[in-house]
């Protein structure tokens, strides 16, 4: 059987009720009546009808809920007024009667007549000895679903004594003092300065390295078109970059303070801001110190613009393969004289992707000169 | 109110059949399944232990249904009837049944219930 107006199969009934009441908010009874359409369409189906409109199914499901609202409400009231709070075959005859009166049934002008032999009961022998059974679609579990609550336990349950003679023990019993009882709190921990002193400055010391690493890594970044050419301007390079980082500067001796200001190289920042980069110097001075006890091996001459104590730099080569070749044998040396120190695992890192930068760069620029040759 | 012994067997088979329709009520399945009949009595205040007497509700609301539903379809069949005598040519075009509000709202006033579209 189709919908005249709506197309859908009663399998698909409660999906659209679903989508139906998507656009509202699902009421309580909505699987009720979407049960009963599905039921009052296979009556309509019965009874030969071939497609239904929406809107009647709906309406025809709703005045059959409304009977047997009705029908209950009828019984039960014949039921009170007979004394008796359940019902029997008799309340439900008296109340199709009354039902039934609009439209009339056989008998019921009689006045008196035992129930039994009632009229409407008859015409409902007689329609269920004439029409063929149809059972329901589909299997209809048991509702509404009623959730087991979880009730507060009496006092009984809870084998106390309620605190007043007032109250039966059957009565859920109170909550818990500690509910609603305020109790100063005492911190149990004992403090340690010193050990929270040395914590910190660990802490510290950690944030420390960690933005000298960035700061690093910016710098080497950003130092990029340095050629064989600038080699031996190394020096005098350095000396300029000084003026821009402390970490490209000349290590300090010990017991030196370097009050120059940190600034990023020229192409990352302009102007320096004093105030904060006094303060960060003041900070990174442990940090600056920790360097200077790696080996110090002076300044290289030639090749790289950082002495070698610093740590490991990324610049990027420029210049044709030989001086690229001996550029980075003498930097790996280099590396391999040096002790290890915090920044191992960033040489280590940097050392992986310098060689993997001179790897790509060998495979781009060697083809050219085999094809050449 | 006579009690002649014609009534009372009269009222022995009343008694019987109406115990035996009953018992019979069991093995018919109503198309209103049982758990809704329930849901909606007891909203209503119905109390009964009793399947039977759940299942005569059933029926009652089912044979209350059909008898809506056969009433309009024939609402509908004369309408057809009517529009196909008009026009001759119109050969069995509109040949299927459907439940509409029309039929419904006709009927229903017949037996004094207001059905509003």
């Amino acid at each position: 059987m189709s919908h005249g107006g709506v197309e859908s199969t009663r399998d698909t009934k409660k999906g659209e009720e679903r989508c139906s009441s998507l656009s509202g908010r699902p009421k309580a009874d909505d699987f009720g009546r979407s049960v009963s359409k599905i039921a009052v369409a296979q009556i309509c189906e019965s009874v030969g009808y071939q497609g239904c409109k929406e809107s009647a199914l709906e309406a025809l499901a709703d005045i059959s809920i409304r009977y047997l609202c009705d029908l209950g409400k009828n019984a039960s009231f014949h039921a009170n007024l007979a004394g008796r709070t359940e019902c029997n075959v008799f309340d439900i005859t008296r109340a199709l009667e009354d039902l039934g009166d609009s439209h009339g049934f056989p008998g019921a002008s009689e006045v008196g007549n035992c129930l039994v032999g009632s009229g409407t009961v008859r015409e409902i022998v007689q329609f269920v000895d004439t029409k063929e059974e149809i059972p329901f679609a589909q299997p209809v579990p048991k509702f509404p679903v009623v959730r087991n609550q979880k009730l507060i336990p009496s006092f009984e349950h809870m084998k106390e004594t309620p605190s007043g003679k007032h109250t039966p023990s059957w009565l859920p019993a109170f909550p818990d003092p500690h509910t609603y009882n305020h109790t100063p709190m005492w911190n149990e921990r004992g403090s340690d300065p010193c050990a929270d002193k040395i914590e910190q400055a660990r802490q510290r010391r950690k944030a420390e390295r960690a933005l000298l690493r960035l700061q690093q890594r910016l710098v080497c970044n950003s130092s990029t078109g340095t050629s064989s050419s600038t080699v031996l301007d190394a020096k005098t390079e350095n000396i300029q970059e000084s003026r821009s980082s402390p970490f490209l500067a000349v290590p300090l001796q010990p017991g030196e303070k370097d009050v120059s200001e940190v600034v990023l190289p020229a192409k990352l920042s302009n102007e320096p801001i004093k105030d904060d980069h006094v303060s960060l110097l003041e900070a990174y001075a442990p940090a600056i110190e920790a360097m200077k006890t790696g080996p110090s091996n002076g300044l290289d001459s030639e090749k790289m613009f950082l002495p070698e104590k610093r740590p490991a730099v990324q610049f990027k080569f420029k210049t044709g393969k030989k001086v690229l070749g001996e550029l980075l044998d003498l930097s790996l040396q280099k590396k391999g004289e040096r002790s290890s120190t915090f920044f191992l695992r960033d040489e280590e890192r940097d050392d992986k992707k310098r060689r993997a930068e001179f790897i790509l760069r060998q495979t781009t620029e060697y083809p050219m000169e085999l094809n050449q040759s | 109110m006579n009690h002649n012994p014609q009534s009372s067997d009269g009222k022995h088979d009343d008694d019987s059949a109406l115990s035996d329709f009953l018992a019979s009520l069991m093995d018919y399945a109503p198309t209103i399944p049982d758990e809704l009949v329930e849901h909606y009595l007891a909203k209503s205040g119905f109390q009964c232990p009793d399947v039977r007497l759940i299942r005569l509700v059933a029926v009652a609301t089912q044979k209350f249904v059909a008898e809506v539903a056969s009433d309009a379809l024939q609402h509908c069949k004369a309408r057809q009837a009517a529009v196909v005598k008009d026009k001759r040519e119109k050969q069995q075009k509109d040949k299927r049944l459907i439940l509409t509000m029309d039929d419904l709202q006709s009927h229903c006033a017949s037996i004094f219930i207001g059905v509003w579209k």
